[in-house]
């Protein structure tokens, strides 16, 4: 395993890390750009995660069909996805595709964004705003994620609204694209079975030439509103409610014990949550995950539950949090949190696509190359003391809380 | 590169099938177990779901907290599922945490608590995601899809039925899991980092004692199949299209995944293009293969908003009868690829490799290398597929719809 680097003139950044023994090898383009980034003022909320439909639409060289073609010519698993604070396009191949899935990536990168396709396309968007709509819990996250966030740029929906969408104008994405997908704010990220030389000087001719402009992000760190809320819609059959508490920041060293913290109180199985709400089937659905995020993070707690068993749900996940933030966990907790991190950590370090994102985000936030062995001593070094300084700090308790359901 | 494969064969009806992978530091386990939702009792469907939860409440010597900490403790990730045809017990861990593991599934399969007391709460875990399946249309079009186009009972919902779950008691749940919890036809395949000759000895003294009897044939009645639409204030329209494919152990099994790469293998394949690519009618549509052991079928979603729902149907439907009219030699090309290179990137998983020796095992009785299943995708040739869509046409469509309103299914 090897890391390797380079920086080109135009402020592009190459970052991989080399495994000879791997069958495979991924590669993606890191665009530091999502909602967060999208401006209140002009009318383009969910243009970050259109802009990434509107890449596969063809570029000088390619129509829309020659792309699809061509990555499936190459038996290429593919796709790209948009975040509130990433746009990442991805391509994992057999070595021998290298210099063409980054020919063709990087060709991507400067699309057309021809007319018509943007029409087509924009249908596209409103089914996947449709469909997201019969999907209770994701209507919830985002929901959530507006009310906890309130002012704050995070609260932006990275779908954005079937009314955005449609008055979304092309020449409004040639702008955002042009500023946000600057070669200083793109990073060239592979893993895996790959010829460095290669693609060092490969990358040089394809997207050397791309013009830089300046690019910045509000990266304010927030507590959240704290708001409660509810919506209701009779139609369902489950209660879903959502918490988000705040949490250590992406670049905050404390996100190791954010990591531990969050699987001791709310992993699916064996958590503080799931004796408290699942062994006795007061809910079906209980969870906590740590998200870190640039310059914030949350712990985001999930409920589903019977309508009238919600509000007892709710209350036992604050008796429990409250518990937890007194007393901390147990060693066997500690314990048995920091292998389960570890081993899923393991596990996804074992392809090529598992090590893509990872090595991809430990630059893009913390411009750090870190070999996946690191990562977990650092899991093994947290202690109990840092859980419960973390929970103490950031008060867990603290939530903006949402409930989505009949009642 | 070839591989490792390794398998026994126990007195008792059980079988361990195993692939030693250099590169890795864990090491997958699936176990397979004749228990799955097609043998609940007539009267109570639901079982093997709820068996799924209610057999890690506690075993052996350990209470469920008990249990949770000493799989938690090998930094096990697990995972319990019923299926149709096996109840599925799979986890995955650093390679050497995996003799202890096993220890613990033997606990968990074997002496398994089942105490009256947790059996309420595990029931009503099962009624609840049955609640939860209604919530979402696009899960549950799938799940009663495969109701209506499987024979009954394999194709029912493993989450039974309020009904049946209420009726269910833990007597005759114990009863029932008694004379399923069998080795007989229990599959155990591991895949990752091992040494042989001490995993097939775990194994022998974990299970090698296991007794029971062989698994009864299930009843199968006749599909239902034919149109059926669901009325629901939906924001999509949930379609989806099914008729029967080649089996695994079927000769033209090979053709049959050609035809699905044709259809759905990537963004470039007919559906992706024509659907969403040159009408923009939806976010997402695939075509899916899906077997059990003596049936099979091509499975095609498609979700989009009621005023396009018409045409959407239409022009899927247009382009699954369009198969007859022929293939491209560059389709074919692409498919072949696109199922070669994720079978070799499956290779690096090795939760992917335990599911594929379990499969290989229970559907042909042998594990296929990778320099077999590559010839067999070569040696496809257009003549082949087009033989095989002749032999599985898409024409008559066991068809199901949910949404505000009726399609009209146009005939061939």
């Amino acid at each position: 395993m090897q890391f390797k680097q380079e920086i080109l003139e135009n402020g592009l950044t190459i970052t991989v890390e080399v495994n000879p023994s791997a069958a495979s090898m991924a590669l993606g383009f890191f665009v530091r750009t999502g909602s967060r980034d999208e401006s209140p003022e002009l009318p383009i909320s969910g243009v970050s995660h259109f802009l990434e439909h509107m890449m596969f639409k063809g570029t000088d060289r390619r129509s829309p069909f020659d792309i699809n073609r061509e990555f499936d010519e190459m038996g290429a698993a593919y796709n790209a996805f948009t975040s509130e604070e990433n746009t990442v396009y991805y391509g994992a191949v057999l070595p021998e595709f290298q210099e063409r899935v980054l020919d063709l990536l990087s060709d991507m990168m400067r699309p057309a964004l021809r007319a018509e396709d943007f029409e087509t396309e924009k249908q596209v968007i409103l089914e996947e705003i449709a469909l997201y709509e019969d999907r209770p819990q994701f209507r919830l996250y985002e929901k959530l994620m507006a009310e906890h966030f309130g002012e704050h740029p995070l609260s932006h929906s990275v779908l954005g609204t079937s009314e955005s969408i449609r008055a979304l104008k092309r020449d409004d994405m040639l702008d955002y694209f042009n500023h946000r997908y600057s070669p200083g704010n793109v990073t060239l990220v592979a893993a895996g079975n790959l010829d460095w030389d290669a693609l060092v000087g490969q990358a040089r001719q394809t997207c050397g030439h791309w013009k830089e402009y300046s690019v910045t992000r509000d990266t304010l760190e927030t507590t959240g509103t704290g708001r409660t809320g509810a919506i209701v819609d009779a139609k369902l059959l489950r209660q879903n409610v959502g918490m988000i508490s705040p949490a250590p920041g992406a670049q905050d060293d404390r996100r190791y014990a954010a990591d531990v913290l969050a699987a001791i109180v709310g992993d699916v199985v064996g958590s503080r949550l799931f004796y408290a709400l699942i062994e006795p089937a007061i809910a079906e659905e209980a969870s906590c995950t740590y998200e870190s995020l640039d310059g914030t993070g949350i712990f985001i707690t999930f409920i589903s539950a019977d309508p009238d068993r919600a509000d007892r749900a709710v209350e036992i996940v604050h008796d429990e949090y409250e518990k937890f933030i007194t007393e901390g966990p147990t060693d066997q907790e500690m314990e048995a949190a920091r292998n389960k991190i570890a081993s899923s950590a393991t596990l996804k370090g074992e392809l090529p696509m598992g090590r893509l994102t990872a090595v991809g985000f430990d630059w893009v936030y913390r411009r750090e190359c870190k070999p996946l062995a690191e990562h977990i001593e650092q899991i093994f070094a947290v202690t109990s003391k840092n859980v419960l300084e973390l929970a103490k700090q950031f008060n867990l308790n603290a939530t903006t809380t949402l409930a989505l359901g009949p009642k | 590169m070839t591989e490792e494969f390794y398998t026994r064969e126990f007195d008792n009806g059980m079988t361990l099938v195993a692939q030693r992978m250099v590169q890795v530091s864990s090491a997958a386990m699936t176990f397979a177990v004749p228990a799955g939702s097609s043998h609940d009792p007539p009267d109570g469907a639901g079982a093997a779901s709820s068996a799924t939860c209610w057999l890690l409440r506690g075993a052996g010597d350990r209470d469920t907290r008990g249990i949770n900490d000493a799989l938690d403790s090998l930094g096990c990730q697990h995972h319990e599922a019923a299926q149709s045809e096996h109840l599925l017990v799979s986890s995955a861990q650093l390679g050497r945490n995996l003799p202890a593991v096993l220890e613990i599934y033997a606990d968990i399969i074997r002496r398994p608590a089942l105490a009256d007391e947790t059996f309420g709460p595990c029931r009503d875990l099962v009624a609840q995601a049955l609640d939860g399946l209604e919530d979402e249309p696009m899960r549950n079009c799938h799940v009663l899809m495969r109701e209506k186009f499987y024979p009954h009972p394999l194709g029912r919902n493993p989450l039974g039925t309020k009904q049946s779950l209420s009726e269910m008691k833990p007597d005759t749940m114990r009863l029932h899991l008694k004379g399923h919890l069998s080795p007989r036809g229990t599959i155990m395949a591991v895949a990752g980092k091992f040494d042989w000759k001490e995993l097939s000895k775990t194994v022998e003294k974990q299970f090698g004692d296991w007794a029971g009897r062989s698994p009864e044939q299930v009843q199968e009645t006749p599909a239902q199949r034919g149109v059926t639409h669901l009325k629901k204030e939906t924001a999509q329209v949930q379609i989806t299209l099914a008729w029967p494919a080649a089996t695994i152990n079927d000769e033209h099994y090979y053709a049959a995944r050609i035809v699905q790469m044709i259809l759905s293998g990537g963004m470039g394949a007919r559906l992706f293009t024509e659907v969403r690519e040159k009408r923009g009618l939806v976010y997402a549509i695939v075509a899916r293969y899906h077997s059990l052991k003596g049936h099979a079928g091509m499975f095609v979603y498609a979700g989009t908003t009621p005023q396009r729902a018409q045409e959407t149907l239409d022009v899927t439907v247009g382009e699954l009868r369009r198969l007859a009219e022929g293939v491209q030699e560059d389709e074919l090309a692409r498919a072949r690829t696109q199922l070669k290179s994720a079978l070799i990137m499956q290779g690096e998983s090795t939760l992917a490799r335990a599911d594929a020796l379990a499969g290989d095992w229970y559907h042909l009785g042998r594990l296929r290398s990778l320099e077999e299943i590559s010839s067999a995708i070569d040696a496809i040739t257009v003549e082949d597929v087009m033989k095989y869509i002749t032999a599985y046409p898409a024409d008559d469509l066991t068809t199901l719809t949910i949404g505000p309103d009726e399609l009209v299914l146009s005939r061939k």
